[in-house]
């Protein structure tokens, strides 16, 4: 005979199977991009999940529960950070940002759409890492997990506003950091493979 | 008359060309959010017609639309069955959790707040500008200091400054004074050495305090070493005990041990100021900063 108590346990443990279990997947792929293997991103998802369930009472609002458990695993990658004395390499923000103007002026930005679309997993983490977590956490909320700025802001833990600035300035910094890496031969390539479309579209007319 | 037309001419057009150009630096700051649909749609609107005219920020909307398509093609991680039967397990080696009360229904739209919010900050953001464009800059308030009402160490920004000045100044200064132009390029946020008459640059360099990017500019004055962290506004004002020590502009003041620490923000940092000097001369470095 089951107790009312254990009952309750189990109604708890099926609740959390359907409103936290699912997003693992995701989780695992933003702690994978800021952890140095998929062995510690992996840890970090196991006590994010643990801090979950210990604290799945407070969660009030089960519509919340996704960003509720992204808040539990940025706590959780900030502290395991902390401990190993991993300190994050600072990037130089006015180089990416003059990419990224030099981009807007320059001949290369009616092809920088073609440049990212082509660029395989590893490029994009790459890229990725080399601006601040700050900036790229909340391009990566809302550009790859589909968060909204609300929902960002509750994560984060910053106005909306900053939500705002961040990803906007977030994104420019990631376009700059693509063009530097990329260089001039990848928009060249580009630039030959649109030629090359276009005569072929005009030869088949 | 023709002369008469040019004066005119002269007068008008910069004055329209500073409103656009400002406006355009309004709107240029909202094209993410207008790729992603997250303004009020006046602002939307308005936005709109501005690209109609902007090739600039039609081409920056394109790198905002083009990033964010690439990135919503990442694909989630694949988690292998033994990390779901070890999360399974991990979590059934705790304590079930305690449930508390349902909480109030909400009476006000989430949406509704969500663009109460984004309203808000984009008026801000305009008025910002406005006042820039518009008014010289207003003389600060002045107020006292205010000794912070937390142990030092129970504010990890602070702890963290402690700890790293405690190791910077048992050895030779990470980083040399002409290292300064480095460590601008190197952070998201505005760096400039403080003034003084006894005080003197001996070097710069980038760490982070407890997983904060901070820049660290390190000074001689009377003889002894006193160091200034700069960090972001939000990692500044994360600590309640510093938000409450700091507002009305006063100077936060905290002490661990012999050492002495002031803290202030600035336009978009914050600056924790330590050394093992009485605080008093660390005020009158603060003093030297503020405008007249």
């Amino acid at each position: 005979m089951v107790s009312a108590s254990s009952d309750l346990s189990l109604d708890l443990r099926s609740r959390f199977e359907a409103l936290v279990v699912p997003h693992l997947d995701r989780l695992l792929a933003f702690a994978i991009r800021r952890s140095d293997s998929v062995a510690d991103a992996e840890d970090a998802v196991q006590e994010a999940f643990v801090r979950a369930w210990l604290g799945f009472g407070d969660l009030r609002d089960d519509a919340l529960a996704r960003p509720w458990i992204y808040r539990i695993l940025r706590t959780v990658l900030s502290d395991f950070r902390e401990k190993s004395g991993r300190r994050q390499q600072l990037v130089f923000i006015t180089r990416l940002e003059d990419a990224h103007d030099e981009l807007i002026g320059g001949e290369h930005d009616a092809l920088f759409s073609e440049v990212v679309a082509r660029l395989d997993s590893e490029a994009i983490h790459r890229a990725l890492r080399k601006i601040p977590e700050d900036f790229a956490a909340a391009v990566e909320l809302h550009d790859i997990d589909g968060f909204k700025y609300a929902e960002i802001a509750e994560i984060v833990g910053v106005p909306i506003g900053t939500v705002m600035s961040r990803i906007a300035r977030g994104r420019k910094l990631l376009a700059g950091a693509i063009t530097a890496e990329r260089g001039a031969a990848a928009f060249e390539h580009a630039t030959d493979a649109l030629a090359e479309r276009r005569a072929h579209r005009g030869g088949a007319r | 008359m023709s002369d008469e037309r040019n004066i005119l001419a002269s007068r008008v057009v910069p004055a329209d060309e500073a409103a656009r150009e400002s406006r355009h630096e309004v709107l240029r700051e909202l094209l993410g959010a207008y790729a992603d649909r997250e303004l009020p749609p006046e602002t939307m609107a308005q936005i709109e017609a501005h690209l109609v005219g902007c090739a600039e920020c039609r081409s920056g909307l394109e790198v905002h639309d083009a990033v964010r398509s690439r990135l919503a093609a990442e694909r989630p991680a694949a988690p292998s069955p033994a990390l779901r039967a070890r999360i399974a397990a991990a979590i059934d080696a705790v304590p079930a959790p305690v449930l508390v009360s349902a909480p109030a229904p909400r009476t006000v739209g989430h949406r509704t707040v969500v663009w109460l919010a984004v309203a808000g900050w984009v008026a801000a953001i305009a008025l910002a500008i406005a006042l820039v464009v518009q008014t010289p800059a207003s003389p600060r308030r002045v107020a006292g200091t205010r000794a912070i009402a937390a142990p030092v160490q129970q504010v990890a920004l602070l702890g963290g400054i402690v700890d790293d000045y405690a190791r910077v100044s048992h050895g030779d200064l990470p980083g040399r004074a002409r290292d300064l132009s480095a460590v601008r390029a190197a952070v998201s946020f505005p760096i400039e050495p403080l003034r003084g008459p006894d005080l003197r640059l001996l070097g710069a360099w980038t760490t982070d305090v407890r997983g904060e990017p901070a820049a660290v500019l390190a000074y001689r004055l009377r003889d002894h070493l006193v160091v200034q962290y700069l960090v972001a506004e939000d990692a500044f004002f994360r600590h309640p005990a510093v938000r409450a020590a700091v507002a009305d502009r006063h100077l936060l003041t905290a002490a661990d041990g012999a050492r002495a620490l002031v803290a202030w923000p600035g336009t978009s940092t914050g600056t924790v100021l330590v050394g093992d000097v009485p605080s008093e001369w660390l005020q009158t470095i603060w003093s030297a900063e503020r405008p007249n």
